[in-house]
């Protein structure tokens, strides 16, 4: 009994001793969080996040760490925000409890959840950036969450003058009709709003077609004949699931609307998912444009091929591009506050103005967040199908290709 | 009753100190979650566990409430303190809108429909554009917004929420209305025949059963802090409310906390464990846990518990020891008044005459027969008297005053009772539930019900086996549970549907007694027989039945004679061997 306690004892030491040599030895970590759905329906988009954010925090690391804090080095803490609200939320708080070394966290792809997340990091005092579009998120108050993305509302308001602004330049006249076939989910209807409300009228453009339709789509055929009778300068295909794409895409096709020669545009990033080329002839989606938050611009050349050739993504999506522009907003702030402590790393934020290093990663190519813990510029980027590969076309700053707009 | 409150309010406490213990504010946050399901889920049991009308949409009370919260916080600045009991009031009100029209329907039907309300109202508030609702954060008053730095607070609010659901279960589960309702889920019908007026307690039950999802819900969102349709009206929440339930134990008090007590922890663990390693398998792992368990214990655990403390004592058949008692003395009631009248009675089923236009006069105190030979409309007959089936024409007088159209519970209520052809105990409840069901018809107590069942049961001869259950009855015993759940009605005519078939010889004789004994009490009694022998000497007069009309009606000794009923009923040959 004696012994087995002093061999206890021993063991013990030894062991204490190891953990606190290692320790000593170790460089320095400070942990950054990425809470987004590894499981359920989004596991997808979470695990391009994560790639993205394994990817920049290599880079950051092998670049010499955070050189403020003698070369610490940024180690990843990832939270699986599951598949509800409510999941979204344990984990968040489960981050917060288990990780209080974390000095800021990115996530967690749906509005919905990075609301709820927030409530618990707000409490925490840790900074969280998210890539979310919701205008709730950066409407309550909070002085912990900054958001990189143009806020839903500014996206629906900005798109079409965008658009227009677009047509403009490539074909040297403005459109004078437009025709709209949407879904009646939350997301296009809230998107159409404002187009509806006061835009058509300020752009002088003629609303010629007028469709809603409650997915799932049985039969994109009479919406996309009426489509062909009326031929709208633009169309605004406003679908959410990808087989209504798929359905709606293909009669286009076989109704010689395909391949841009009918502008089509959707809004959002699915319409760009590296998935789609699995489920439908990419050469259907050719000349397809979408307006989105962010996605890699000309400026990005170089990163693209990295992440071709280091990870299996075939391009980087909206997702990738922002998570990965994260982790070096993550150091930025990081060097400037020189310590691993949450409010320092909060206030950096607060104070960052950056145009170039992360700003690189974000369209407008400037963080600098408002008092509300907006990004200031946080512009759009029109995206296009062109050879099999979604490129940005628009702004021009930005652009990777010219748009292809039929000049007829 | 006081039996089951000191263990609640023990377990109550005693979750609330463990609580007081938690500083981890993920625990905090699990310990907060746990109870609230468990609300839920006691909620979902006050309906369908206990009335057997399985709800798929318990999540729209939930959602309503949830939303009512968020709501009137964002606009009125509401606080929830208010909100969460005002929620109460729009789940009880949801509750009572979705039964008027949905209890017309039974079984499955009854669960898709209840499945369509919380689809169709995550639509209206996406349609209304509340997709993300956010509770907001008061800076100033955060404790007149139950807004607490301490997050323990939220796991006391939480727990008490529930220890109120199991105190209010505990009530039920004990009151007429738990037993009215259990009688439903066994046989609404017999229930209704015994004066349960069963529309009117599924209309109560849901309505508070949508209370209490929707004061779940309400606390669900103060603990959300933010509202999202899919997240409050989304078919996970119905099936976690359901899940817990049938987990833990159906119309139990214990059954729906234990199940939010081991599968809500059990979800967030697998979570928290496997979801880094291998994404989606903790789904697989909860979905294996709960097949598991149900195929182990179908009914949940706390049934299997039961069953296994009582070790199967409940399922040996019960001995019978009932006593005949000695021949009754019996007034003549030839020339007693007509207290229960039909006239001109007719009921078709589609093309079939089931009863073409018979009328019958049954007099104060005697023992009227029903013969006629099989599908001669007897018991269509009784369904039409006791108000199961409304009849085309003719109408039904009760000393005098027309009851035609009446419900079953009313025609009860009036002093009609009735046996079953095939026995219809509530085969899960004991026999003095059984019993006390009825009871409660006419006694306003509990004690006077419990009084009331006891004397009918001690009357037919089962009084040494109150407690056991009915499924354990022989059929003379479930025959004379039958009889002894109608006289606790407190009827003044009896209708007997076949009550002595299948019984021997023994069997038949002590029922008659049993008959002549209660018609001896005052009690009128009409019986349809088939064992020719032992009515002739049971009853006082015989109506024939035949073809779906009126044959004859006399004296025993005269319609057994009658050529007519010899040939339509018992056959020539049976005339030609008493000739």
């Amino acid at each position: 009994m004696h012994r087995r306690r002093s061999w206890t004892a021993a063991v013990i030491g030894l062991a204490i001793a190891l953990l606190g040599w290692s320790v000593y030895a170790q460089p320095k970590e400070v942990e950054v969080g990425l809470i987004a759905p590894m499981s359920g329906p989004w596991a997808r988009q979470g695990q391009v996040m994560k790639t993205a954010a394994d990817l920049a925090i290599a880079a950051i690391n092998a670049q010499g760490g955070i050189k403020s804090m003698g070369g610490a080095r940024l180690k990843l803490v990832v939270s699986d925000a599951g598949d509800s609200v409510e999941k979204a939320k344990n984990a968040a708080q489960r981050m917060v409890a288990e990780s209080p070394n974390l000095v800021a966290a990115t996530g967690a792809y749906l509005s919905s959840f990075t609301l709820a997340v927030t409530e618990v990091t707000e409490r925490a005092a840790l900074p969280v950036v998210t890539f979310s579009y919701s205008d709730l998120i950066t409407a309550r108050g909070f002085k912990y969450v900054f958001q990189t993305s143009a806020t839903g509302d500014q996206q629906a308001e900005g798109s079409l003058p965008a658009l227009m602004e677009m047509a403009q330049a490539t074909t040297g006249r403005a459109p004078k009709t437009i025709g709209i076939v949407m879904d009646n989910t939350a997301a296009s209807v809230a998107f159409v709003k404002p187009i509806k409300d006061h835009q058509l009228r300020k752009l002088g453009l003629q609303l010629v077609v007028d469709e809603v339709f409650t997915p799932p789509l049985a039969n994109a055929t009479p919406l996309i004949q009426k489509v062909r009778a009326r031929r709208p300068d633009i169309l605004l295909l406003l679908p959410t699931a990808i087989p209504d794409a798929k359905l709606l895409l293909e009669k286009m096709n076989e109704f010689g609307l395909g391949k841009g020669r009918l502008p089509t545009v959707s809004n959002g990033a699915a319409i760009l998912d590296p998935d789609l080329r699995r489920n439908m002839n990419v050469a259907q989606v050719e000349g397809v444009m979408s307006v989105v938050a962010n996605w890699p611009t000309v400026s990005q050349k170089a990163f693209v091929s990295e992440v071709q050739q280091k990870t299996r993504e075939p391009w980087p999506t909206q997702h990738f591009v922002t998570t990965y522009g994260d982790m070096w907003i993550f150091k930025a702030a990081l060097e400037a506050a020189g310590k691993a402590d949450r409010a320092a790393v909060a206030d950096a934020l607060r104070r960052m103005d950056l145009r170039d290093g992360a700003a690189r990663f974000f369209p407008g190519g400037r963080v600098k967040f408002d008092a509300s813990g907006r990004r200031e510029g946080a512009g759009l980027l029109i995206v296009q199908w062109q050879n099999g590969v979604p490129v940005t076309v628009y702004p021009p700053g930005d652009a990777v290709a010219t748009p292809a707009w039929p000049k007829r | 009753m006081r039996r089951e409150i000191l263990p609640i309010l023990v377990f109550g406490l005693l979750y609330a100190g463990l609580a007081a213990l938690v500083t981890h504010s993920y625990y905090q946050l699990i310990l907060t979650v746990v109870p609230i399901w468990a609300a839920m889920g006691l909620a979902w049991n006050v309906l369908s566990g206990y009335s057997g009308f399985v709800s798929f949409g318990h999540a729209a009370f939930f959602g309503l409430g949830a939303y009512f919260v968020a709501l009137t916080q964002i606009a009125w600045n509401l606080t929830p303190w208010f909100g969460i009991p005002a929620a109460g009031l729009v789940g009880a009100l949801a509750g009572l809108i979705v039964g008027i029209p949905t209890f017309r329907l039974r079984g499955h039907y009854f669960a898709l429909a209840m499945l369509a309300y919380p689809l169709a109202l995550m639509y209206v508030f996406e349609w209304l554009g509340y997709q993300e609702l956010a509770l907001p954060m008061q800076r100033d008053a955060p404790l007149a917004y139950m807004q607490f730095d301490d997050h323990r607070a939220y796991t006391w609010l939480a727990t008490g929420l529930m220890v109120f659901a199991m105190l209010l279960t505990a009530r039920i589960e004990r009151s007429r209305f738990g037993l009215s309702l259990i009688a439903i889920k066994e046989d609404e019908a017999a229930a209704e025949a015994a004066g349960v007026h069963a529309r009117r307690w599924k209309l109560r039950a849901i309505t508070l059963s949508g209370a209490l999802a929707g004061i779940a819900g309400g606390l669900y969102a103060v603990v959300l802090l933010v509202v999202t349709p899919p997240a409050v009206f989304g078919m996970l929440v119905s099936a976690q409310a359901l899940i817990v339930a049938m987990f833990g134990g159906v119309a139990t008090i214990w059954g729906p906390v234990i199940g939010a007590l081991v599968l809500v922890p059990l979800s967030e663990i697998l979570h928290a464990q496997l979801a880094d390693k291998i994404p989606g398998i903790q789904g697989v792992v909860y979905g294996l846990a709960i097949i598991a368990v149900i195929l182990v214990a179908p009914e949940g655990v706390v049934w299997k518990w039961r069953a296994r403390r009582r070790g199967g004592a409940e399922e040996k058949p019960v001995e019978d020891r009932s006593i005949p008692s000695s021949e009754p003395v019996r007034p003549d009631t030839r020339q007693a008044p007509v207290i229960f009248e039909a006239r001109d009675l007719s009921k078709s089923f589609g093309g079939l005459q089931a009863v073409r236009s018979v009328s019958l006069q049954v007099r104060q105190g005697e023992i009227l027969g029903v013969i006629g030979p099989n599908g001669a409309g007897k018991t269509t007959l009784f369904n039409l008297l006791n108000g199961f089936v409304a009849p085309d024409a003719g109408s039904i007088l009760l000393e005098g005053r027309d009851v035609t159209g009446s419900s079953p519970p009313q025609l009860c209520a009036a002093g009609i009772g009735r046996t079953f052809q095939v026995a219809r105990p509530f085969r899960r409840m004991s026999l003095l539930d059984n019993v006390i069901v009825a009871a409660w018809l006419h006694e306003r107590s509990e004690a006077s019900a419990r009084a009331l069942a006891l004397e009918a049961l001690v009357l037919v001869g089962l009084g040494a086996y109150v407690r056991r259950t009915a499924g354990a009855l022989s059929n003379k015993q479930l025959r004379l549970l039958e009889i002894a759940r109608a006289l606790a009605a407190r009827p003044r005519i009896l209708l007997l549907d076949e009550t002595m078939a299948g019984l021997t010889a023994t069997e038949v004789e002590e029922l008659m007694t049993l008959v002549r004994t209660l018609a001896a009490r005052g009690l009128t009694i009409v019986i349809i027989e088939h064992t020719m022998q032992a009515m002739v000497r049971l009853v006082d007069r015989f109506v024939v039945l035949d073809g779906g009309a009126v044959l004859t009606e006399g004296e025993p000794a005269r319609v057994t004679r009658d050529p007519a009923v010899i040939d339509a009923y018992l056959g020539r040959r049976w005339r030609l061997a008493n000739a």
